[in-house]
């Protein structure tokens, strides 16, 4: 009697303790890595969201405000160029092989995490922290020399819980060595548990996370890229939590299972159509214009669903410092709405009376291939004849990256009108032609000067003025058509309490904290 | 040829229903297909975001994809495509496969050695993979597409050919004709090809019908035939996105896979029961 | 046959060095770049450099190839250039599954195939006939997505009887068979198509044989004809066609393996391929084409079972 009882209890209790683990499912095959200083991919951020911190942090649910994460206080000097930050005393590291019981994170791991995010051998973001130089001055102060002074604006996104800010403690990394892509180590609310290739990774909570122990026992973290299996898994409750479709028809159809709750939040990803300006015919300003009359934003806003996509009419999404609205845009009579009559004339002053045909790749996620799909049959309507070669993810990357499209269409998030402008429309970003070739598909080379101008601005209010002027001239030359912006779709059951009102979030997931509850 | 196209087995054939029902639904969609643009209510490219999935009903038999096209329209010129790839990515394979198995069976020695070795390495490789990989290196387009289906079968094609000119390569017949002084050509085209023709074309009609499939497949995984053109296989990947959603989307491009496999199989059947079936299976 | 089984191994080797050589040239002639796929569409070109640097793609060809051939010798398959994971471990830790689906896809088959193949034979055009080609016709013009979909959509979303996704635990048979149940029956019914088609057609060629004729002359009873005689004859070209139709279900497993959210080997060798993984990629595959050698070798050893009178030499 007495042993059974124990088997029913046990058996009661694994229910309960399963019961507390969330399950999320994400569209992707795998993961990529999970060093958060590489970690670009929606499914990777997640889990480097929940496994690391930043000095400070964008408040859960909501991207405006900045507030204390490891460290409590931060002061910078008056001549902008030294910023210390004062950390939080007795925030332990996640136990790892070689450490079972962690360590205290100090100055130390934070200049040596700086350093690793400011060395392109080891981090992908080293662009950020270029010409900066980090310091300890004692266990729990650490110092940072900026080259030139830049607003607090730009600076502390550089040390805010995304990409290169992220904290990698010091003696795990290199304990581990290249292990740490897929056991990451840090000292955020669940530290990493195991990783089944092409499958999952699960994490477990961190009993002594300095917010206090998270009410969840762990996170599993499924890679399921179909979306039907997603949904019915959720349905059936075997996973709580799943990346959706970013499209309006089917937010509304998954809205009408009572047991679901379905979240559409920001910042969104800009999704814009680069101009090739060195391709004929599009060196000619009155092409590139009739492209941009050819064009209905509100057709794709629509083929979308205005719920997820919001028009976007200039280069910096509104929601940024710098960037600018429509009514803005309007205002100074650059809104190039749709006029396929204009559109023709202008093709046939540039000598294209019947059109012409060019050719282009996409990649097959839809996200991109959806609205070239719709904008091919668009352009169609003024002559224009666009081939679109269907191409693997990787592929496309690689093609657009040796200037192979007249027209790119690219989806991205940046966390600054500054990242936005210099690596879309920066002379030395030019693909295969710029000096720190990277994603300026137009080859915009005549704003450098606004650029950087406004990047060295302390004046918050010049400095906006600067950025807004820089995306002006971009849409007088039409150099990019910016088209809208993809919002996130995430399906979580009625039990999930993500335990903060969900806005936006820099992860580009709903994020999971200690406040998460599953009920 | 002659001894292949015997009459017995033309009046065989007739005479098999299951075969006759195939070559029926076969030419059936071939029609649909030359003459897609008379049979197609609308034109299948035309976008309308603001009829975007609409349900089956008087006006879309089949209703509208998540562009607001009509899936009847697409479904009719989405047999152009599929079925040009059926048939034509097998036309490559089975040739490209016929010449090398006949000639590595007829000549032997070391040309038999090495190609029947390479038939060997392709064939263990998953066949999904190596139309990912033809397809990776030949580059994206319907004529690559095709080649790359046509090169993932023709080991197969090899195989066969190769195994059934080993076994006529001793008959008398052939010994006898070899020793009358024919040149390989003549002996290969003359006596072996009509011998092993039957089989070919037995499996080539049940090929089609899986190079539909690994259309289909390959487009599940994005890279099947670029938009805006309509496949079943890519009508089908786009529309299992919406299957709980709006069901008719991938039903019926996937019903229409279905009577083309049914159609190409029954026809493969037919003319296999028709002939002798004893050097099958 | 110790002695044909040893040659068998041994001519092997040529063919495992040959996948490997055609596998690296393959995918470095493909365009793509597996720094750009490691790093993501953030990366700069910066970055990616640094990257092409650490992964060691800029040393020559021949240095790459060779020094990936002496891991082979050693029995090292090497790491990830993505995940920096062992692939030995990786293969190892997914390979219980791909061979529990395979051989649950191929029992299916056989069970529910060969009884289906020999009653459309026996019945040959009548409404049997008909029924059971329809169906086995059915099964492979479904594509293998579309087919787990619906299973999906029907056993586990509206009945509740199975999971959707994962694959169970070793360590626990209930809950594995509950979670094989889906995946197995989507490949089964692929597979039950291509045994029932099989047998069907060699079955009928044996029997028009003569000692058939005699046997029925002799008045066994029909029955009797059947399993007695026919079975045998019948049975080895049909081990032939499980054997390659087993080959070919690992690799194309991978449409399973991802609508069922299970690991396996198909959707390792697929997200290498589309990841630009090399090392991976030639592992999985040289890996993958020594299980074919293998069923291929169980497969030429079974006829001996089925057949005594064979011999191995």
């Amino acid at each position: 009697m007495k042993v059974r009882l124990l088997i029913l209890g046990c058996w009661f209790l694994s229910i309960v303790a399963t019961g507390q683990v969330l399950r999320i499912a994400f569209d992707a095959a795998d993961l990529k890595t999970l060093d958060p200083h590489y970690a670009a991919a929606t499914m990777d951020r997640a889990v480097v969201d929940m496994v690391f911190n930043g000095l400070v942090r964008y408040k859960p649910g909501d991207i405006t405000v900045i507030e204390p994460d490891l460290a409590l206080s931060w002061e910078v000097s008056e001549d902008g160029l030294i910023w210390t930050f004062y950390l939080r005393p007795g925030v332990s590291v996640h136990p790892f092989p070689g450490m079972p019981d962690g360590y205290e994170l100090t100055s130390e791991d934070v200049v040596f995490s700086l350093i690793k995010a400011a060395d392109p051998q080891r981090s992908a973001y080293a662009g950020e922290y270029t010409g900066m130089k980090f310091e300890a001055v004692d266990k729990y102060t650490v110092k940072i020399v900026l080259p030139q002074p830049i607003s607090s604006a730009l600076f502390l996104p550089k040390v805010a819980n995304y990409s290169g800010g992220f904290i990698v403690p010091k003696r795990a990394y290199e304990e581990l060595g290249p292990r740490f892509a897929t056991n990451p180590v840090g000292t955020g609310p669940f530290r990493f548990k195991e990783y089944s290739p092409a499958q999952k990774v699960v994490l477990v909570r961190n009993e002594h996370y300095f917010r206090g122990t998270p009410k969840l026992e762990g996170v599993e973290i499924w890679y399921m890229p179909d979306v039907t299996a997603r949904l019915s898994a959720l349905l059936t409750g075997e996973v709580h939590v799943i990346e959706g479709v970013r499209e309006q028809a089917w937010v509304e159809a998954v809205k009408r299972y009572p047991q679901v709750i379905v979240d559409v939040f920001g910042p969104g990803e800009t999704e814009v159509l680069h101009i090739n300006m060195t391709k004929r015919p599009f060196t000619d300003l009155r092409v590139r214009q009739a492209v941009a009359y050819a064009i209905d934003r509100n057709e794709l806003v629509t083929a979308i669903g205005p719920d997820v996509a919001e028009p976007l009419c200039a280069a910096v999404p509104p929601y940024l410092p710098g960037g600018l609205t429509c009514a803005e845009v309007a205002e100074r009579g650059l809104l190039y709405d749709v006029d396929l009559a204009k559109a023709r004339e202008l093709l046939a002053e540039a000598g294209y009376p019947e059109g012409f045909e060019i050719s282009a790749y996409i990649t097959e996620r839809a996200s991109y291939r959806k609205p070239f799909e719709n904008i091919q049959a668009q352009l169609a309507r003024v002559g224009i004849k666009l081939n679109i070669t269907v191409v693997d993810h990787s592929s496309f990357h690689s093609l657009i990256r040796q200037d192979a499209n007249p027209l790119v269409h690219y989806e991205a998030w940046r966390p600054s009108a500054d990242a936005f402008l210099t690596r879309f429309y920066h002379s030395a970003s030019r693909v295969v032609v710029g000096t720190k070739p990277d994603t300026n598909f137009s080859h915009v080379t005549d704003i450098d000067g606004l650029i950087e101008a406004a990047r060295y601005e302390l004046d918050t209010e010049k400095q906006i003025a600067l950025w807004k002027e820089a995306q002006i001239k971009l849409l007088e030359e039409m150099a990019s058509y910016p088209l809208y912006i993809l919002k996130f779709v995430f399906c979580r059951s009625k039990s999930v309490d993500y335990g903060y009102e969900l806005k936006s979030s820099l992860a580009l997931y709903p994020s999971i904290n200690e406040l998460t509850t599953l009920k | 040829m002659s001894r292949f196209w015997k009459s017995r087995r033309i009046r065989a054939f007739i005479r098999n229903r299951t075969a006759i029902v195939g070559l029926v639904l076969a030419v059936f969609m071939v029609c649909v297909a030359i003459f897609a643009p008379f049979l197609a209510p609308y034109d299948p490219f035309v976008q309308n975001v603001h009829k975007a999935l609409a349900p089956p009903g008087r006006e879309h038999f089949f209703g509208t994809d998540d562009f607001g096209r009509d899936v009847f329209s697409r479904v009719i010129y989405g047999a152009r495509i599929s079925v040009l790839v059926g048939v034509s990515s097998v036309a490559v394979g089975t040739a490209l496969g016929a010449m090398v198995g006949l000639a590595a069976g007829y000549f032997g020695g070391w040309f038999e050695t090495i190609f029947m070795r390479l038939v060997d390495v392709l064939m263990s490789f998953p066949a999904l993979l190596m139309g990912l990989m033809f397809l990776a290196i030949l580059g994206p387009g319907l004529d690559k597409l095709i080649f790359a289906i046509g090169l993932v079968l023709a080991p197969q094609v090899a195989r066969l050919a190769h195994s059934t000119t080993v076994a006529l390569r001793e008959m008398d017949y052939i010994a006898a004709a070899k020793a009358s002084g024919a040149g390989p050509f003549r002996i290969l085209f003359r006596h072996v090809l009509p011998n092993i023709g039957g089989e070919i074309l037995v499996m080539a009609t049940l090929w089609t019908a899986t190079a539909i499939r690994v259309e289909a497949n390959l487009s599940f995984i994005g890279l099947g035939v670029s938009p805006p053109t309509p496949t079943w296989g890519n009508m089908i990947r786009e529309g299992v996105r919406w299957l709980v959603v709006t069901p008719w989307v991938s039903v019926f491009p996937g019903l229409a896979i279905l009577v083309a496999v049914l159609a190409f199989n029954m026809l493969g059947d037919g003319i296999r029961d028709a002939l002798d079936p004893r050097l099958y299976c | 046959m110790a002695r044909y089984v040893i040659r068998r191994i041994l001519v092997a080797f040529p063919t495992l060095l040959a996948v490997y050589t055609l596998v690296f040239l393959f995918i470095r002639v493909a365009p793509g770049d597996p720094a750009v796929a490691a790093l993501g569409d953030y990366a700069s070109a910066e970055a990616v450099q640094a990257l092409r640097e650490r992964m060691g793609l800029n040393t020559p060809l021949w240095v790459q190839y060779g020094a990936t051939l002496l891991g082979y010798v050693r029995g090292d398959l090497g790491r990830s250039l993505i995940t920096n994971i062992s692939i030995g471990s990786q293969i190892a830790a997914v390979l219980p599954h791909t061979l529990e689906l395979t051989f649950a896809g191929v029992l299916i088959g056989t069970i529910f195939g060969i009884p289906l193949g020999i009653i459309a034979a026996v019945h040959r055009n009548r409404l049997a006939d008909y029924l059971s080609r329809v169906f086995s016709l059915a099964g492979i013009s479904i594509p293998a997505f579309y087919l787990g979909i619906l299973l999906i959509l029907a056993f586990a979303v509206k009945l509740r009887w199975f999971p959707v996704m994962g694959a169970g635990d070793f360590s626990n048979p209930v809950e594995n068979l509950r979670h094989l149940a889906l995946p197995a029956l989507a490949l089964g019914i692929i597979m039950i198509a291509f045994v029932a088609r099989m047998t069907r057609s060699c079955f009928l060629n044996v029997l028009r044989e003569d000692y058939i004729r005699t046997a029925r002359a002799k008045g066994l009873s029909e029955r009797g004809v059947i399993l007695l005689h026919s079975l045998r004859n019948a049975l080895i070209p049909i081990a032939a066609v499980l054997g390659t139709q087993t080959a070919l279900l690992i690799g194309d497993s991978v449409m399973t393996e991802i609508v069922f959210s299970r690991p396996g080997m198909g959707k390792l060798i697929v997200q290498a391929m589309l990841q630009r993984d090399y090392i991976a990629l030639q592992s999985l595959i040289v890996v993958y084409a020594s299980l074919v050698v293998v069923i291929n070798l169980l497969t030429d050893l079974s006829y001996g079972v089925i057949d005594p009178r064979i011999r191995y030499e």
